[in-house]
C-alpha cells in the first residue's frame, strides 16, 4: 500500500517511514507469486483496529495481532503477431491466441511476541491460478505477479512464512511502528540490530519500494514487484529459509542475508546444505529528505551459489558434441524435444551468479512518489528462481486520490524493461529455451512494458483495480508482439 | 542333478515372487497421524478442559512432536515400517467467547518416512518428506467449534460438543491427508474435583476413505475415545501457576470392525504441563508429554513424544483492565 500519509507523520517521519517499510514488509518471489503486505492507513478497516477501538486490544504495545487479505485478479491477453511459436520444438512460446489468466490468493498474517524483543510471525496461504500459456514465453514482465511456477487451478495451502525476528536496542531515540501484517506494534530504538531466522521470501526484507512493491495495491505487473533481474532464491511460489540480519543506525540501514536455492532451477524444493549452495544478499540503505519530501535510495549486491548451468557451456558442449541436445536430457531439464539446439542441462554444476542494483523512491507530494530500480546481473548463467531477464530498469509513479477527494484510491504509471545477455541470446537463437523463454529462434530485443492502473476503494478496505499494460517483444523477441493485456482485481483486507 | 533342481526350484520361487510382486495392487497413502491436538487454550494435549470463559478471549499454539512407527503393516508374517518416523509441528489459533470457542489449526510435516515393500497383496511405497523437499507444506487443515454446555470453567463437571471440519491437502502418497473432507463431531467433558482435573471425550470421526481390506489403511468412519485426569498443583505461593500432571489415553476404531485389533488404535501419554491461571493477562502454558501405542495398529505408533506451548488469555478487556490498573 502506498504509504504516504504515514511516512509524513510524526517527528522521525522520514525513519519510521524506512525502517518500518523495510522491516515490516514482505514481498514477492520468484517468477510468482509472493507480495508483501504493505502498511495500512489508520482509517482503513480492520479486526486489529476494531477491537482496539472497543478497548479490547492495546494496538501501540501488541502481544499479538492477526490481520488476512483477499485477491482475486483476472487477466485477458488479446491475439498478438507471432511469425513463428515453439518453432523446431521448442516449448517456451507465449501463444498468439487469446487467453485468460487469473489468481486468486487468500492470506492470514499472525504474529505474537515470545520474549523481550522477540517475536514470531506466521502466515498461512491458499492460492489457485491458470497462467498465460503456462507461465512461458514472457522474460520480467509477466502480467500477474500473484502466478506462481507450482500453481494449479486448485486451490492449494501453504505456510508463506513462519520466521522470528529478535531485536536488539542500541540506543538513539524511539521509532513507532504501527501494527500491520506481519509488524506488532511497539516501539524499538532508533539504532537496532535485529536477526530474522526462518521461512519468508527475500524480497520480504530487501529491496522494498514504498511505490512498487505492494503490488496487490499497485501495479500488476511482476516487473514492478523487485528488480526483474534480480533472480533471488527462492522455491517455486517465492519463498525460502535463512537468516537475515540488520543493523539501522537513523536514517542509515544495512542487511545482509544467507538463504537457500532450490535444489533445481525454478523447482519447489531447496536445498539447505547452505555452505554449499546459497544466495547472499547485502543491502545498504539511506533514508533522505529532498525537497522537504521523505525519499531513500537503496543499493543492493547478490551472489548466489547453486548447481546452473553456464550458456556459453551449454552452446559449447552442443558444438563439441551434437548429441548432447535438448532432446537428449537425461537429466532435470524443461522438455525441449529440439534436437538441434543446446540445452543447459548439459552444463549445470556449482556456479555463481551475480548482480547489484539501484532502488530509489522519492515523494514529489504528500501523496504522489516517484520510483526507480536498475539492475545489472551477470548474465551467464540460467535463471533459477525469478525471471530471466539480465538487466533491467523500472520507473514510475503512484498516487493516491487525495487531489479528487478518493484518499484510499491509488493509481499509477510504470515503465519495466529488460535485456538478456549476449550469451544468453546466442543460446536462445540456437533454439535453447530457459525456465520460461525459448521460441525456437530469436531477434533479441529489449522486452518492454507500460503497465498504468486506477483502484477505486469501494469500502473502507475493499478494492477494485483495473489495469492495462502494453508488452513489447515478449521473451525478449522482436520477432513477436507486441501483446496487450486488460485486467481486473478484487483486492479486500481485514 | 540335485545341483539342477535346486536351480529350477529358485527359479521358479523366484518367478512366483515376481508375479506376486507383479500382481501386487499398489496401497494408497491416507491422513494418518492420530494424534490430533486439542484446541488452541484446551489445557491437554488431546482433550479438552472446557474453561472458556470471559469476555472476548484468544489462543496461540505450537505443538511439535515425533512418533515411530506408526504404520507397520503386517499379514503376521512380513512386517514393512511403511511409515518409521513422523515428525510435525503444529501452530493454532482460537478465539473465544464466554463459552463459545472457534479455532483454526494447522499442521505441518517436518519428516514422513519409511521403508517400502509389499504386504498381503499390497505394494506400500514409503513416503519421503522433508523439510528440503516439502518447505512449505501444510496438510488437511482443522477449523473447530467448541461449546460448554453444562457448568461453569471451574465446576467438578462440564459438559461440551465440539465439531472439526478437515479441509484436505497434501498428497496421499505422503500419508498426510486422505485427500477427501473429514470431519469430527465430539461430546466433551471435563472437570476439577479437589486438584484432580480431568477431561474426555466421545465422539465420531466422519471419514470418508474406506480402503480396506488394505493393511493398516482407514476403514470408513471411526469411533473416538480418550481420557485424561491428574492433579493440579499450585506451584507458585500465589497460586498463579500450577503444575498437571498425568496421563492422557485416547484412541479410534472404525466402526465397521468394530474394536477389531488390527482396526483400531490406542495410544498413552503421559504428560505433564505448567500453566497461568490469571485472567489479567496473557497467560502461558507449557506441555510435555511422552507415551506409547498401547495396541500399535491403524496409526497407533511405537512412542510419541510431544511439546507444546500455548498463549492464552480468556478475557482481553480485563487484561486491558488489569493492565491499566498497574502502577
Amino acid at each position: 500500500m502506498i504509504r504516504l500519509s504515514k511516512i509524513r507523520r510524526g517527528p522521525l517521519r522520514g525513519l519510521v517511514a524506512c525502517a518500518v517499510a523495510c522491516i515490516l514488509s514482505i514481498a514477492a518471489p520468484a517468477r510468482a507469486g509472493v507480495t508483501e503486505p504493505g502498511e495500512r492507513p489508520d482509517q482503513q478497516f480492520d479486526f486489529m483496529n476494531l477491537l482496539s477501538h472497543l478497548g479490547l486490544h492495546d494496538i501501540d504495545n501488541e502481544s499479538w495481532n492477526a490481520y488476512g487479505q483477499f485477491t482475486y485478479i483476472t487477466s485477458y491477453k488479446a491475439p498478438f503477431s507471432a511469425p513463428y511459436t515453439n518453432a523446431n520444438g521448442s516449448t517456451n512460446s507465449l501463444l498468439p491466441n487469446s487467453e485468460r489468466s487469473w489468481t486468486g490468493t487468500f492470506t492470514l498474517y499472525l504474529g505474537a511476541k515470545l520474549w523481550p524483543g522477540a517475536e514470531v510471525y506466521f502466515a498461512p496461504e491458499v492460492v489457485a491460478e491458470q497462467a498465460l500459456s503456462q507461465l512461458r514465453g514472457i522474460g520480467g514482465a509477466i502480467q500477474n505477479f500473484e502466478l506462481q511456477k507450482s500453481g494449479l487451478t486448485t486451490p492449494i495451502l501453504y505456510r508463506s512464512r513462519l520466521y522470528v525476528q529478535q531485536t536488539i536496542g542500541l540506543g538513539g531515540t524511539r521509532v513507532v511502528k504501527d501494527s500491520d501484517p506481519l509488524q506488532l506494534g511497539s516501539s524499538v530504538d532508533s539504532r537496532r540490530l535485529v536477526f530474522r531466522l526462518g521461512n519468508f521470501s527475500v524480497i520480504d526484507f530487501f529491496d522494498k519500494n514504498s511505490f512498487s512493491g505492494d503490488l496487490r495495491q499497485q501495479f500488476f505487473n511482476m516487473a514492478f514487484m523487485t528488480y526483474a533481474a534480480y533472480d533471488f532464491v527462492a522455491d517455486a511460489r517465492g519463498y525460502t529459509w535463512g537468516g537475515v540480519a540488520e543493523f539501522d543506525d537513523d536514517d542509515w540501514a544495512i542487511r545482509i542475508g544467507r538463504l537457500a536455492p532450490p535444489q533445481d532451477p525454478n523447482s519447489l524444493p531447496l536445498t539447505l546444505q547452505l555452505d554449499k549452495f546459497y544466495g547472499d544478499q547485502l543491502e545498504i540503505e539511506h533514508n533522505h529528505r529532498l525537497f522537504g519530501q521523505p525519499g531513500a535510495v537503496r543499493l543492493l549486491g547478490y551472489r548466489n551459489r547453486e548447481n546452473m548451468g553456464r550458456f556459453r557451456d551449454a552452446i559449447g558442449a552442443f558444438q563439441s558434441d551434437p548429441s548432447k541436445n535438448a532432446a537428449n536430457c537425461t537429466s532435470y531439464n524443461y522438455g525441449s524435444q529440439n534436437a538441434h539446439a543446446p540445452d543447459l542441462c548439459w552444463a549445470r554444476k556449482p556456479n555463481v551468479k551475480m548482480g547489484i542494483g539501484l532502488n530509489i523512491e522519492q515523494h514529489v507530494t504528500d501523496d504522489i512518489g516517484v520510483f526507480f530500480r536498475g539492475m545489472v546481473s551477470d548474465g551467464n548463467t540460467e535463471v533459477y528462481a525469478f525471471t530471466s531477464t539480465d538487466r533491467s530498469v523500472s520507473f514510475g509513479a503512484t498516487a493516491k486520490g487525495s487531489l479528487w477527494h478518493r484518499p484510499l484510491d491509488v493509481t499509477g504509471i510504470g515503465l519495466g524493461m529488460g535485456w538478456i545477455s549476449q550469451a544468453h541470446a546466442d543460446y536462445l537463437r540456437m533454439g535453447g529455451i530457459d525456465g520460461f523463454i525459448g521460441d525456437g529462434n530469436i531477434q533479441a530485443s529489449m522486452e518492454s512494458v507500460f503497465d498504468i492502473f486506477y483502484s477505486v476503494s469501494v469500502a473502507s478496505a475493499v478494492w477494485l483495480s483495473a489495469d492495462y499494460q502494453h508488452l513489447t517483444h515478449p521473451a525478449f523477441n522482436a520477432d513477436r508482439g507486441p501483446v496487450d493485456i486488460a485486467g481486473a482485481r478484487v483486492h479486500a483486507e481485514f | 542333478m540335485r545341483s539342477s533342481r535346486a536351480l529350477a526350484f529358485a527359479a521358479f520361487a523366484t518367478a512366483v515372487a515376481v508375479t506376486m510382486q507383479a500382481q501386487a495392487q499398489q496401497a494408497q497413502g491416507f491422513a494418518l497421524e492420530r494424534f490430533y491436538p486439542s484446541a488452541p487454550g484446551g489445557g491437554w494435549f488431546v482433550m479438552d478442559d472446557l474453561d472458556m470463559h470471559g469476555g472476548l478471549g484468544g489462543a496461540l499454539s505450537l505443538t511439535a512432536g515425533y512418533a515411530h512407527d506408526p504404520l507397520v503393516v503386517t499379514d503376521g508374517t512380513q512386517h514393512v515400517g511403511v511409515v518409521a518416523d513422523q515428525g510435525f509441528f503444529d501452530l493454532g489459533a482460537a478465539v473465544t467467547y464466554d463459552r463459545y470457542r472457534l479455532y483454526l489449526d494447522l499442521s505441518s510435516p517436518l519428516v514422513i518416512r519409511g521403508e517400502s515393500g509389499t504386504v498381503g497383496g499390497y505394494r506400500f511405497t514409503a513416503p519421503s518428506v522433508d523439510l528440503g523437499k516439502n518447505t512449505d507444506l501444510i496438510v488437511d487443515a482443522r477449523v473447530g467449534y467448541d461449546v460448554r454446555l453444562w457448568g461453569g470453567p471451574t465446576s467438578p463437571f462440564r459438559l461440551g460438543v465440539g465439531a472439526q471440519l478437515f479441509i484436505p491437502n497434501g498428497r496421499r502418497e505422503d500419508y498426510d491427508t486422505d485427500d477427501t473432507f473429514r470431519a469430527m463431531v465430539r461430546v466433551l467433558f471435563a472437570g476439577n474435583v479437589g486438584s484432580i482435573a480431568y477431561a474426555g471425550q466421545i465422539g465420531e470421526h466422519i471419514r470418508a476413505l474406506d480402503d480396506s481390506p488394505a493393511p493398516g489403511s482407514p476403514q470408513g468412519n471411526e469411533l473416538l475415545f480418550g481420557l485424561a485426569a491428574g492433579p493440579r498443583v499450585p506451584v507458585s505461593k500465589d497460586g498463579n501457576t500450577v503444575l498437571v500432571v498425568g496421563p492422557e489415553l485416547y484412541g479410534a476404531t472404525a466402526l465397521q470392525s468394530f474394536l477389531g485389533t488390527t482396526s483400531t488404535a490406542l495410544e498413552g501419554l503421559l504428560t505433564g504441563r505448567l500453566e497461568g491461571t490469571r485472567d489479567d493477562g496473557p497467560q502461558i502454558r507449557v506441555k510435555l508429554g511422552t507415551g506409547a501405542g498401547l495396541n500399535q495398529h491403524f496409526g497407533a505408533p511405537e512412542w510419541r513424544f510431544v511439546l507444546g506451548v500455548e498463549v492464552f488469555d480468556h478475557d482481553l478487556r480485563g487484561a486491558r483492565a488489569g493492565r491499566a490498573s498497574q502502577p
